[in-house]
């Protein structure tokens, strides 16, 4: 419960709970925790700290390397800031949309949180979060420094929402030792097609007779993003700058054949194993625990995935159509942090945000965990300090920063839902319930009703 | 309330003495006081209702004619949500797995507990251990964590298989991962879960005297015919009982599906639990107008099962004398 909010007057009870309206009754507790969070004369945007103390929340998913490291830079920013009393909030990735969602519904959002790309605008075109432009042009969070690439990707037309916390890229994870072990030649990622992607990994599972796969399933782990960059490749994308859909269902079909294909000729596990090594998340990754040669992975989670396999893992750039190089791959805001409309303390959480970002201090405690540092002068300035495969990392986006597209514009509202939609039909034709062709075209049916 | 008690004190007090007006007005007061007593008693139980129970049912009835994204206001949309079902085919399939669920689960769980109830009921020594141990898997059985065993035992390269492989079987199934056979899995599961309706026959073979069955072996009946003919009648209220009792809970099945499947209802689809759906929708889509719309429908549904349960228990359930 966080009671310790300012002096506000409650909120009615029944108004309470009939906005929250529990239909499995499962999120009554949260309406009855939400207490004393009316709005009250708390530090409003413009005070400072002096004016007495502010308590604020705050909240995030990841793992608990994350946990552990966000609750550091709470107790360092809170040591620096007398006064400011800081409430950690954190959970899983999928329960946190949930969470954050009810919490929201019940006017008890946290007052800076955590956000992604598929969520950002579901909440902005719903008012729920605060357009940080003031506190930009104020000059309270800083934005000098940032990567240019993504500095702007939390922006929706005039206004700015969230500020990205790093950057990372979805990319191909391959484990050298493997392909050698296999006799089979490693890829060098610049000129290799999807063929031979599939090829090479077909050929690692027979030489090791099925105890090593060669690849990784393309269409459950990061499917959505892993279609985004094929997509982009063909010269389409996931959604359009208006947030249409992007992309034929001719293209949609083209990348579920390859799936299909590398599951047919053995390149990855029979479609249950998959299905079970997906759930199992970043530590039961075939590269993590020597059962593969391939993934697709970002680059941020390059240090989990080492920790689990015990051998150096590289990147690849993603495999194209012609051989060419030209790849669809993009520099992805890792995640950004975003401050809730309902804040009473804007003014405090937009300090709190610049410093996470901007701050030497903050970024020597989190390093690369948010994606590499969005604030370019403090990237440089940690890379050397960064454990072998966060270098690895470093090294990896600086030497393919230029091939690189633009990244996409914010996703629209229900763009959340694309991936279970993706891995749904991704499973149906692995299972063979369904054809390619007909998976993309009632694929395309469904997001469209998604995001309408 | 019965008129007498209402009656108030002025009006019963008339044509009295003076002081047996107030006496009788002093005996008013008491029993007023009485009978507030229990209501005193009564109202942290009675406000738990309206607020925790009644509140939100009467706003999720409300909600299912809106659109409801959590986060904005709702918006009326009058019966939208409910056309929209008619016309959503994962709203079908979660129909389709939900009733195969119960359909295959609650019977064969009914025919269990009553088989070993009925061999506990022989007086077995230790009779109050076994109890205890049968009824365990109902307390935990829709535990997260027996979720998540479950998951591990039934895996690919989990306990069942591992003992299937050694004893001959080459290419087991992942029993949870694939689509054919995920759900049995999960019937199973509820299964495994007897203990409770077992208790309940149990307590129910102990009421039935024993010299009816002294009387049919008298009359020449063997163990099957004395089963059909003394047991099954004597026994189907309790039968009833359960079986309304363990529909209801079927239908409202979440936990499991949701660990074992990791909240997606998969693989493809096969063990897309109604009320899974129902809390995709409304939690994870930002689509709380139809999920009470969804709610709704299936309190309507288990409503109108239990109701025909009712009437078809007329024909076959034996209330004795």
């Amino acid at each position: 419960m966080h009671t310790n909010r300012s002096n506000g007057a409650r909120t009615p009870w029944p108004t309470r709970i009939g906005v929250t309206g529990g239909v499995l009754g499962l999120l009554l507790t949260t309406a009855a925790c939400g207490g004393d969070d009316g709005g009250g004369a708390a530090a409003d945007g413009g005070t400072t700290r002096d004016d007495g103390p502010v308590t604020m929340r705050m909240s995030w998913w990841g793992s608990d390397t994350r946990h552990a490291a966000t609750q550091e830079l709470i107790d360092l920013y809170e040591s620096q800031n007398e006064g400011v009393t800081i409430e950690g909030d954190f959970t899983g990735f999928a329960d946190y949309w949930d969470r954050l969602a009810t919490s929201t519904a019940g006017g008890d959002a946290p007052c800076l949180m955590q956000q992604d790309t598929r969520y950002v605008r579901e909440y902005a075109d719903r008012g729920a979060l605060l357009d940080l432009t003031p506190y930009i042009e104020d000059g309270t969070i800083d934005t000098s420094n940032l990567d240019q690439n993504v500095a702007e990707t939390g922006a929706v037309e005039d206004a700015t929402y969230a500020i990205p916390t790093g950057v990372n890229a979805f990319s191909v994870v391959i484990d050298p030792a493997a392909y050698a072990a296999a006799g089979v030649e490693v890829p060098d990622g610049e000129s290799w097609t999807w063929d031979e992607m599939v090829d090479t990994a077909a050929q690692v599972t027979q030489a090791t007779g099925g105890q090593v796969y060669g690849m990784q399933a393309m269409g459950l782990n990061g499917g959505d993003t892993n279609f985004e960059v094929y997509a982009r490749e063909q010269g389409e994308a996931l959604f359009d700058e208006n947030g249409e859909i992007g992309f034929t269902a001719e293209t949609l079909a083209d990348w579920w054949a390859i799936e299909k294909e590398a599951s047919t000729t053995g390149a990855e596990p029979p479609p249950s194993t998959t299905v079970e090594v997906f759930n199992g998340g970043v530590d039961q990754a075939l590269v993590a625990t020597g059962a593969g040669a391939s993934g697709f992975w970002w680059t941020n989670e390059l240090p989990a995935l080492t920790a689990g396999a015990g051998t150096e893992l590289e990147f690849r750039k993603f495999p194209t159509t012609e051989g060419d190089g030209e790849t669809g791959m993009y520099l992805k805001p890792a995640m950004f942090w975003a401050i809730s409309s309902d804040c009473e303390s804007p003014q405090e959480a937009a300090m709190l945000l610049d410093w996470l970002i901007n701050s030497e201090d903050a970024v020597n405690i989190i390093k690369a965990d948010r994606g590499l540092p969005v604030n370019t002068e403090l990237r440089d300035q940690i890379a050397p300090t960064l454990d072998a495969p966060g270098q690895a990392a470093v090294a990896f986006v600086e030497e393919i920063t230029p091939d690189l597209q633009e990244p996409p514009a914010l996703p629209p509202q229900g763009a959340g839902e694309v991936q279970a939609i993706l891995q749904r039909y991704t499973e149906q034709i692995l299972f063979d319930q369904i054809s390619v062709e007909d998976a993309a075209e009632q694929f395309i049916t469904e997001v469209e009703s998604a995001i309408a | 309330m019965s008129s007498t008690l209402d009656v108030p004190p002025r009006e019963r007090s008339h044509g009295e003495a003076p002081g047996g007006a107030s006496r009788a007005a002093s005996r008013a007061r008491r029993r007023r006081s009485g009978r507030l007593a229990p209501y005193l008693f009564l109202a942290p139980w009675f406000a738990g209702l309206l607020f925790i129970t009644a509140g939100p049912i009467a706003a999720s009835a409300y909600l299912s004619f809106t659109d409801y994204s959590l986060i904005g206001a709702p918006e009326w949309i009058g019966l939208d949500n409910f056309q929209r079902m008619f016309d959503d085919p994962r709203f079908y399939q979660s129909l389709k797995v939900t009733f195969i669920y119960v359909v295959v689960s609650v019977p064969v769980q009914l025919a269990f507990a009553l088989f070993l109830a009925m061999i506990l009921d022989r007086g077995l020594r230790g009779l109050a251990l076994y109890r205890s141990v049968y009824y365990l898997p109902s307390l935990i059985g829709g535990s997260v964590a027996i979720a998540i065993l479950w998951r591990q035992i039934f895996g690919s390269d989990g306990l069942l298989n591992q003992v299937l492989r050694f004893v001959g079987f080459e290419n087991p199934p992942g029993w949870v991962s694939d689509p054919d056979y995920a759900l049995g899995t999960l019937i199973i599961l509820n299964v495994w879960t007897f203990g409770a309706p077992m208790v309940i026959f149990l307590a129910g073979l102990r009421q039935i005297p024993t010299m009816y069955y002294e009387a049919a072996s008298l009359d020449g009946a063997g163990k099957v015919r004395q089963f059909v003919q003394v047991t099954l009648p004597l026994l189907s209220p309790i039968i009833f009982f359960n079986l309304v009792l363990q529909t209801i809970n079927a239908f409202q099945t979440f936990t499991q599906a949701f660990i074992v499947s990791g909240g997606t209802g998969g693989p493809a689809d096969s063990t897309l639990f109604y009320t899974l759906y129902l809390y995709q929708r409304g939690f994870g889509n930002f689509d709380m107008g139809y999920a009470s719309a969804l709610a709704w429908f299936l309190l309507l549904i288990v409503g109108g099962l239990t109701a025909i349960n009712f009437i078809a228990a007329k024909y076959w359930v034996f209330y004795g004398d």
